[in-house]
């Protein structure tokens, strides 16, 4: 039996795909499975193609699965859309509409014969069970459960409540629809079995939730009681969830009426006192990257977050892509160092998020949290997590002696002055744009200017020693590396378990800290190091320069870089890993010691 | 809030020398917010001043508050963000005609429709003096700077039509031609509960025109009180506000007699009834437990 399987489903738009995807993920998550589901869709709102990725797995899920196991096409134009999206091998079985026409023999895939093609009358199955075509996504569960044994009681349970509210009759229908697809499954068994395992943690409590509601939530979790923002995809949820829960823990959220508006009022908020936070992707991050220098010279706690899109510009808005990460560090004008994190799943977006949060009051600066599309919009089954285990860090403020003749910019040890607000008595002091002495008064001297440009930028020294926004994986001392982070983590942390079942000796680092670049830490992952690869979906091989331009990388270590919308695949890396291990061999004869 | 305690003028200046050129209107401007302040008697603590860029947004810096001298066009939405933050607070924001209806122009209307409770001051000299002397959003057509040399082509702005138009429910104008006058105004548009919005027609002695200094402002000056406006009828003061650039009217154009519900009071309503529905913070994760 298999302990792993991803689904991959397309159709158009009102074809009910991704509620297919959701009902699947939840009953997976019923059945005690961990899972992982990806939306994409085009660009239309409504109609147009739309598609889903459903992995499921008795062991934790590090990323959404490279190649289909099973591919669902309810029509081959809108499959087809997704290209590598949805990647047919030799080993997926395909179901498609029978409707269609088309022979099994015949399906419009190039360069592939995949395991087995069955051509089932999905929509003729719905129509006569349920009485409309628009029970086709209910007729597919069926046949995932009775194929792949996947929630056959959960999905009708999830089903019944979802609709409870909507009619008896409606709910019959459903399960008409939902028993002629497992019926037709039982009636017409795979040529190999795939039957997913049952999985020992079935009834323990399971979270599901996507990246962006992660990060409003544990954004909440830290105190931010002020969102402001304005909509654009893929982060405007973040938004959304600000605007259903954030006044009952006395916050407000304010939908502005442009991106600077969003970030301004976050701005005024954070020197009102209160932890506050943007969000938004690409264009809006080129929008508001006035207000982040202000936010840096006036030393303001702030978090902004940028889910990341194929760019420049409205480039691909619905696509996952890493291309902000130079903007992300170098959109500021002036001698900044603006701190740059970036979560890898949902699950670490809540510690990411906090630790945003905690660096931004503790240095008073602004903070970018760099997300992308597929971590943000991706839904994951989680266990519980202890949220006891996360310190939150406030801002340090003034008292006592500090507010007798209080000076606000006030030059210190740690070059971080204690902050007052509005409301504090004896804590008056202007905060400016303009270049400032310690007490806020405004300035023209170049002497000043050096000194606090000292002070902005010294007192991040202690974040490059931060060796837990890092994290290692594989044998420290291998001579073969990868780095990677965000979303592209993933695909490594499963190509390396791949790669170390085949015996390679490989190591991946994950940086969470992006920015300033850590150079300690990097040197001492390169000490082991003759080849390695720096793998991220950006076109200009962003993160491989930016490494470049602090650190002296090993010859060997080389960019693997590319545009986003096309995933990189778990397989592929270990390719090109065992590329490097012959390189390496081959200038090495002799050196090499297969890890044990 | 505070207690009451006395305050006076002297108490509301900074230690900052102002920048400005001597003569210019900001002087007075500053003197107005001062008296204003010292009538209302907040303590200098609870008051948030917040300013874009241009010589008139110095204003924060000579002020004794909380003071924020922001980015250009800006200030409404960062002074937007104190208030929400804080509802206690009394929040001023001000700036120049051009940071405010040029490239701050998007701002107000939206500031307006949602009636937070700030006080906006524009120091309008239809010019842009700290870029030393470019044409200006309400700068007069035909007029002649170092970016229109042969006389500007466009309409200026009318400020004070425009936020009359969007529904602002306190609209008012002053001028250093009458300092007592402007203190006045400034006082009654803090104390009025909503958004509210002051023009002050202050002269650029560097780069105005004569006409646009003190003799020729008054003499195109009439109080809106001497000709009998009733500033609670808002058509008759768009009527008057049309005449913007040719006469200068004092006093309050528009005051709302049913001042509509603030922004931040609502706001604080919206906690208020929402804060018993708060899972603990440290239990947020729940809200998405699938059962």
């Amino acid at each position: 039996m298999r302990k792993d399987l991803v689904f991959g489903m397309a159709g158009s738009g009102g074809d009910g795909i991704v509620s297919a995807g959701d009902s699947l993920l939840q009953a997976a998550a019923a059945e005690g499975y961990h899972g992982v589901m990806t939306k994409s869709f085009g660009s239309q709102i409504r109609g147009g193609e739309s598609s889903c990725r459903v992995r499921i797995a008795t062991e934790p899920i590090l990323n959404p699965g490279g190649n289909l196991d099973v591919a669902v096409a309810l029509n081959w134009e809108d499959f087809l859309k997704f290209g590598a999206e949805l990647p047919v091998s030799g080993n997926t079985v395909v179901i498609y509409e029978a409707a269609t026409g088309i022979k099994e023999t015949e399906i419009p895939l190039v360069g592939v014969t995949p395991l087995q093609v069955i051509a089932v009358p999905i929509a003729a199955m719905a129509k006569e069970t349920a009485g409309t075509e628009r029970a086709k996504n209910t007729v597919v569960l069926g046949l995932i459960a009775g194929w792949f044994g996947i929630g056959a009681v959960a999905v009708m349970k999830g089903i019944r409540k979802k609709l409870a509210k909507k009619g008896e009759e409606l709910v019959n229908a459903n399960q008409r629809a939902f028993d002629a697809g497992r019926a037709f499954a039982m009636e017409h068994p795979l040529k190999t079995s795939m039957a997913v395992m049952p999985s020992e943690t079935k009834g323990q409590v399971k979270l599901i939730t996507d990246g962006n509601d992660m990060c409003a939530a544990a954004a909440i979790f830290a105190g931010c009681q002020f969102f402001g923002g304005y909509p654009i995809t893929p982060s405007t949820e973040i938004m959304q969830f600000f605007t259903d829960h954030v006044w009952k823990y006395g916050g407000a959220v304010l939908q502005a009426e442009d991106e600077i508006a969003g970030i301004g009022a976050a701005v005024g908020a954070s020197f009102a006192g209160k932890k506050s936070m943007t969000a938004t992707s690409g264009p809006g991050l080129s929008l508001k990257s006035e207000m982040m220098g202000l936010a840096s010279i006036a030393e303001l706690p702030l978090v902004i977050v940028d889910v990341q899109r194929g760019g420049p510009s409205t480039g691909l808005p619905t696509k996952t892509e890493q291309s902000d990460l130079f903007a992300a560090c170098f959109s500021a004008h002036g001698d900044v160092i603006r701190p740059v994190l970036a979560p890898t799943s949902v699950a670490d977006t809540f510690r990411i998020t906090i630790e945003a949060f905690n660096i931004a009051e503790y240095y008073q600066t602004p903070v970018i949290i760099l997300s992308d599309q597929e971590i943000a919009s991706r839904k994951e089954t989680l266990d519980p997590i202890d949220t006891s285990q996360f310190k939150i860090i406030n801002r340090q403020e003034p008292h006592g002696a500090d507010l007798v003749d209080y000076k606000r910019f006030k030059q210190t040890d740690n070059h971080i002055s204690p902050i007052s607000h509005p409301g504090m008595l004896g804590g008056t002091y202007l905060a400016s744009g303009i270049e400032h002495v310690e007490s806020g008064a405004p300035t023209n001297s170049g002497s000043v200017h050096q000194r606090m440009n000292d002070k902005r930028t010294k007192k991040f020294d202690p974040l490059k020693d931060r060796k837990d926004l890092f994290e290692v994986l594989g044998n420290p001392d291998a001579p073969i590396a990868m780095i990677a982070w965000g979303s592209i983590a993933g695909v490594c942390r499963e190509a390396l378990a791949m790669a170390q079942a085949e015996g390679l000796n490989v190591k991946l680092l994950v940086p969470y800290l992006l920015y300033p670049v850590a150079e300690g830490v990097y040197n001492e992952f390169f000490t082991s190091v003759q080849k390695g690869l720096i793998i991220e979906q950006t076109h200009l091989a962003q993160t491989f320069k930016l490494l470049r331009m602090h650190i002296d990388l090993p010859k060997g270590v080389k960019s693997l870089a590319r545009s986003g919308a096309n995933p990189f695949l778990p397989g592929e890396i270990v390719a090109a890993l065992h590329h490097l291990l012959s390189e390496l061999q081959r200038s090495h004869e002799g050196q090499l010691q297969p890890q044990e | 809030m505070s207690a009451t305690c006395e305050f006076q003028a002297k108490d509301y200046k900074s230690d900052l020398k102002p920048i400005w050129c001597p003569g210019c209107g900001d002087f007075s401007v500053v003197q107005g917010i001062y008296r204003a302040l010292a009538a209302i008697g907040r303590p200098p603590h609870e008051i948030a001043f917040v300013s874009g860029i241009g010589c008139s947004s110095r204003i924060p810096g000579y002020t004794t508050a909380y003071g924020f001298n922001s980015v250009h066009g800006r200030s409404l939405p960062i002074a937007q963000g104190i208030k929400l933050a804080n509802p206690d607070l009394l929040v001023l924001a001000a700036g120049g005609d051009g940071d405010g209806f040029s490239i701050g122009g998007g701002h107000i209307a939206h500031l307006i429709r949602r009636n937070v409770d700030i006080t906006y001051i524009v120091m309008d000299n239809q010019i842009y003096g700290l870029t030393k002397g470019q044409l200006s959003p309400t700068s007069q057509k035909g007029r002649v700077t170092c970016t229109s040399r042969f006389g500007s082509l466009e309409e200026p702005v009318n400020p004070l039509l425009y936020v009359l138009a969007y529904g602002a429910g306190f609209v008012a104008q002053a001028s250093p031609t009458d300092l007592a006058g402007m203190a006045a105004v400034i006082e009654e548009a803090i104390r009025y509960p909503g958004f509210a919005f002051v023009n002050i027609q202050s002269p650029c002695v560097t780069y105005g025109e004569e006409a646009q200094q003190i003799r020729g402002l008054k003499a195109i000056s009439e109080s809106l009180v001497s000709l009998g406006h009733n500033p609670a009828d808002r058509l008759a003061a768009m009527d008057l506000a049309q005449h913007y650039g040719e006469k200068m009217h004092l006093g309050v154009f528009y005051r709302n007699p049913e001042p509509a519900p603030t922004y931040d009071a609502l706001v604080r309503e919206r906690q208020a009834l929402l804060s018993k529905d708060a899972l603990p913070k440290e239990n947020i994760l729940d809200l998405f437990i699938k059962k």
